[in-house]
């Protein structure tokens, strides 16, 4: 039963994949997106420790659950399902309903299923399917723009999985009895002859994943490119993959100081540079790209403490940041997409006073869900400098945040959308449940399954140490900004622009190649190549 | 080895034979039934053949006239043989029944009706060809297999008579010419040092005398010019996107794979440790320089068939892949790793077959609707044609090597196999390789997902039928996916793991 729930979430939206061949089930597509991730709450709620094997004929994948993964299962399923009900609204307005749910689809499926898979084949399977297909929903506009960016995307994400790939490789050879299971193949990395490589390739892939920097730029691209509901998917839930890839993949019972300082150091490097460059965007999703490149390198610098220190436990605490994370910064886009579809010339207040709060929960106001994921994590960056960099961090979130609210307010007239009346309260009543959710859900994880006391989340020492930073970042953003010291407004950031250098590079190296291409095939040219090809096969093998 | 067993192997070659002498003797319209029926049984055949095998666990033989070689001549089929007698039949079926309304069978006038003529008699001579190949067992039989490909491939390229696509013709066949000289010299070097051209026996000699060094580069490099290894590949761009779609797919899909099968056949078959190591590994750079510079070229096209064209040269540099890994670089490596090298190799020659067969018919189907195939007017090509996108699309994810796809079983073996050995710089190449896939056929399909650019000419209907069958392909390039990621028994049938070859 719990087995086949499990089976269900992954099911159900390939089944309804599949329906979309037919014309009469595409153009119902808007009745099943919101219903498409319900059986991955169930699994998630009613199934935290299933396990289901599939057949060999269906590559013998194997799907399981633990509490940590059904927490970012059923994150990542609430938001699909409300950010399934905005785009349902809003797809009545489209003349080709049918086209965008097939991806949506897709990548849902991928996205709930990389939370349970248990074996490797699987893992790269369900990967790929949420990475690739989310291609669909980036370029769902269909200006050329929009294809630059998705190319861009895709480029990344393979490089990414790539790097998974051949880790995955080096996992399995040095796996016992070859087993693809990956539990089995993390345990016996620490004493594997790959350790060195693997751990770099797997930190590397799920890094493209996380959008940790340098390998974040496609993060501020795709956000502002993809419409409203995408956005928040795709930054909400698509981006846990990589959670769960850290969670899945690193030897956590085994302390490896060197690995976990390392990662804990790209992570904080991501989260201020998220922070400051963030700072720097006018357009209120860059913002929020930005601070999804911050929040992950707070993850993953959670998780290289965790791996510094060989605390398995870490593991509930990262996930139960992820799932806060899920619910805000997926909301958030709800939130944006809403204002930009304003009719008068002010956002209402309901979309801005929740927004506020749980934007400014991110950086662990109090009582908000925010605090409570903050808290979770404290024992693992508990130590001295992690600890101080963990609290800075979240006063760089409070700027970081009330930036994005001033822009959410500030947005500018070419950015509105015309929305459908009819569209507005599935829309408005999907980004208020968000928001509710975003509070709500964090505490019911924090007491209910990670075990946390209300007594301590209470206590007047957590609220102090959660309250500073965010009246540390609201006083630095204010006077900051008083005193004219914020930075410049500029689009992208500096590894953005060299990006964009290199790739003119690679043009004008293009056109070079071409010419060598010309050169070689030239009659003459390939006589000669073939002789050369001969007589060095003849030198090489008498060993000349 | 048994009689029965036998006969299938000379049907298997004499099927299509029969089929072109009907043809030419008949012409016109019943070339095209006879190749529509002769489907069917090659299907069956090469089945049959197949299951022969896998129940036996031994190779089928069978002697022309009952003369044993050196005197006679002999057909064989191992594992090798038989997967290869299976793809082609069904890449065959598949572009036969694409090709059915490509070339009808009625055309208003006679000059019209020569090319029909000419696609059908080619189709069941490349594949009787291409049987041979499979199933020849001396290396002069193979060489007159060989001929017979490049003889009938050469006129599939100027099918339409058009001045650019016979200068493509004839730089192929130049070029296929010289490379059958070196061959051919290889043969006679070896014939005079052996008395025998019989595979087996000279498996069985020692052959460590530098002639056979010699005489196997030489015919290496007669076969990579045939295959259009980089650097040799001056002519496959233009021959395979200048002829018709069911042309090109059969040159891309089966006929460069005979001359990549026969170099196979060469090395690790005929005259085990004649080549080094060394030389295997110059094999795999000039497959790893063909995978980057093959991505490279295709991502800069702007019309879809030279962008399909250029992603064979790169995909060929994978198969080369199989050399260095399958000799193995060092005494420690286990035979398993080299094994599953071996399996990895077949499996990208089998996946890429599907594939491109799929993607060269796309392409023709797409190039049909919007009179042109041009990249940047490529604008609601989705709308229009769903499924021939959605096929292009499949089979792009398995010339990307993602899962699950027969591409991806490939690469994830050679993949294995190059960190298990240690010759982690192929590993560089294949993810190198699939990440200019990536961006080539994205290039692709992000304009035909866009919306038609106002004022665009309409897109003409294509049948659904036709659309059906390259979706058929590429869904099997797809299926090949679940082929389990280990050493495959069939193919391990009839196969002395290849000797390790440290020193001379």
């Amino acid at each position: 039963m719990s087995g086949a729930l499990l089976l269900a979430a992954i099911g159900v939206p390939l089944a309804l994949l599949a329906g979309c061949a037919s014309e009469a089930v595409r153009a119902r597509a808007a009745l099943w997106l919101p219903l498409a991730p319900l059986p991955g709450l169930a699994a998630a709620l009613l199934a935290p420790d299933a396990s289901v094997a599939l057949p060999p004929a269906l590559l013998g994948i194997r799907l399981s659950l633990d509490p940590s993964a059904a927490m970012l299962l059923g994150a990542a399923s609430l938001l699909w399902a409300l950010a399934g009900v905005y785009a349902a609204a809003t797809l009545g307005a489209r003349p080709d309903p049918g086209r965008f749910a097939p991806w949506w689809l897709l990548t849902l499926a991928g996205s709930l299923g990389v939370f349970m898979a248990a074996d490797l084949v699987g893992f790269y399977l369900l990967f790929s399917a949420v990475s690739l297909a989310a291609y669909g929903l980036i370029v769902d506009d269909g200006t050329a723009r929009a294809r630059q960016v998705g190319l861009l995307y895709v480029v990344l994400a393979v490089l990414g999985e790539g790097f998974l790939l051949l880790a995955f490789v080096m996992l399995a050879q040095g796996a016992p009895h070859g087993s693809l299971v990956i539990r089995d193949v993390v345990a016996a990395l620490p004493g594997s002859p790959w350790r060195t490589p693997a751990l770099t390739l797997l930190i590397l892939g799920f890094g493209v994943k996380l959008g940790m920097v340098p390998f974040h730029i496609w993060m501020p691209l795709t956000y502002r490119t993809a419409p409203a509901a995408a956005a928040a998917a795709l930054s909400g839930a698509a981006v846990k993959a990589g959670v769960i890839g850290l969670l899945r993949f690193l030897p956590l019972g085994a302390a490896l100081p060197d690995w976990g300082t390392a990662l804990a150091a790209a992570g904080f490097f991501s989260a201020f540079w998220g922070v400051g460059a963030g700072l720097r965007q006018r357009d209120p999703r860059t913002v929020l790209a930005y601070s999804s490149i911050s929040q992950m390198g707070v993850i993953a610098a959670v998780m290289g403490l965790a791996l510094a220190a060989g605390d398995p436990g870490a593991g509930i605490a990262a996930a139960l940041y992820g799932a806060h994370h899920t619910l805000v910064k997926g909301g958030l886009f709800l939130a944006v997409g809403l204002a930009a579809t304003r009719r008068e010339t002010r956002v209402g207040l309901f979309v801005l006073v929740p927004a506020a709060v749980i934007a400014l929960g991110m950086a662990g106001l109090p009582l908000t869900g925010g605090a409570l994921a903050k808290l979770a994590v404290k024992p693992v960056m508990d130590d001295g400098v992690a600890g101080l960099l963990g609290s800075l961090s979240s006063a760089g979130t409070a700027m970081l945040m009330l930036h994005f609210l001033a822009r959410l307010v500030a947005l500018p007239a070419d950015a509105v959308r015309a929305m459908p009346r009819s569209a507005r309260l599935p829309a408005s009543l999907a980004w208020l449940g968000a928001s509710a959710l975003a509070v709500l859900v964090p505490w019911w994880l924090y007491l209910g399954v990670a075990g946390g006391s209300a007594a301590e989340a209470l206590s007047a020492k957590a609220l102090w140490s959660s309250l500073w930073p965010v009246l540390l970042g609201a006083a630095l953003w204010l006077g900051l900004g008083r005193a004219g010291l914020m930075p410049p407004a500029r689009e992208g950031d500096v590894v953005l622009r060299a990006f964009r250098r290199a790739a003119l590079y690679g043009v004008l190296a293009g056109a070079r190649l071409e010419r060598a291409d010309a050169a070689l095939r030239r009659f003459a040219v390939a006589l000669v190549a073939l002789l050369a090809v001969a007589l060095a096969l003849a030198a090489l093998s008498l060993g000349a | 080895m048994s009689a029965s067993g036998g006969f299938l192997l000379v049907l298997a070659i004499m099927l299509p034979a029969g089929g072109v002498l009907v043809a030419v003797a008949t012409g016109g319209r019943i070339a095209r039934l006879a190749a529509l029926a002769l489907l069917p049984c090659g299907l069956v055949l090469a089945v049959a053949i197949a299951a022969l095998i896998r129940t036996g666990g031994v190779p089928l033989e069978y002697r022309v006239g009952g003369w044993a070689p050196p005197l006679g001549v002999a057909l064989r089929a191992d594992g090798l043989s038989a997967v290869m007698l299976l793809i082609t039949a069904i890449v065959i079926a598949g572009i036969a029944l694409f090709a059915r309304d490509y070339f009808p069978a009625d055309a208003p006038d006679e000059t019209e009706r020569r090319a029909p003529f000419v696609f059908w008699t080619l189709l069941m001579g490349l594949w009787g060809a291409l049987n041979a190949v499979w199933l020849g067992a001396d290396l002069f039989n193979l060489y007159v297999a060989l001929e017979l490909l490049t003889f009938g491939a050469v006129p599939l390229v100027s099918l339409d008579g058009k001045p650019d696509t016979l200068r493509a013709a004839l730089r192929y066949l130049l070029f296929a010419l010289i490379g059958s000289v070196l061959y051919l010299l290889g043969v006679g070097l070896i014939y005079g040092a052996a008395g025998t051209l019989d595979i087996a026996q000279l498996a069985a000699m020692p052959h460590t005398a530098p002639v056979f060094a010699i005489a196997a580069a030489l015919m290496t490099a007669g076969l990579l010019a045939k295959t259009a290894l980089f650097p040799l590949h001056l002519w496959l761009p233009p021959a395979h996107a200048g002829a018709p779609a069911a042309a090109s797919a059969l040159l891309s899909a089966l006929v460069v794979k005979g001359s990549f099968i026969l170099a196979v056949r060469l090395w690790f078959d005929a005259l085990p440790g004649a080549m080094g190591p060394a030389s295997a590994q110059l094999l795999g750079w000039l497959g790893a320089a063909a995978v980057v510079f093959g991505g490279a070229m295709a991502l800069r096209q702007q019309r879809l068939k030279l962008l399909v064209a250029y992603s064979t040269v790169g995909q060929i540099g994978y198969l080369f892949f199989l050399f260095p890994l399958a000799f193995g670089a060092a005494a420690s490596d286990p035979a398993a790793w080299r094994d599953l090298a071996w399996t990895g190799g077949i499996m990208q020659v089998v996946a890429h077959a599907a594939a491109k067969a799929a993607m060269f018919m796309a392409a023709g189907l797409i190039g049909e609707a919007l009179g042109h195939d041009r990249i940047d007017g490529f604008g609601g090509l989705a709308r229009a044609l769903p499924v021939t996108v959605f096929a292009f699309g499949l089979a792009g994810m398995s010339l990307m090597g993602l899962p699950p796809s027969g591409g991806f079983v490939a690469k994830a073996m050679l993949l294995t196999a190059s960190v298990a050995e240690a010759q982690w710089w192929w590993a560089v190449a294949i993810l190198a390789g699939g990440l200019l896939a990536a961006g080539y056929l994205f290039r692709v399909l992000g304009p035909a997902m866009a919306a038609a650019a106002p004022g665009a000419p309409p897109v003409a209907e294509i049948p659904l039928r036709r659309q059906a069958v390259v979706l058929g392909l590429a869904v099997f390039a797809l299926l090949l996916g679940l082929v389990p990621l280990r050493p495959s028994p069939l193919l391990d049938i009839g196969r002395a793991t290849p000797p390790l070859v440290l020193a001379r």
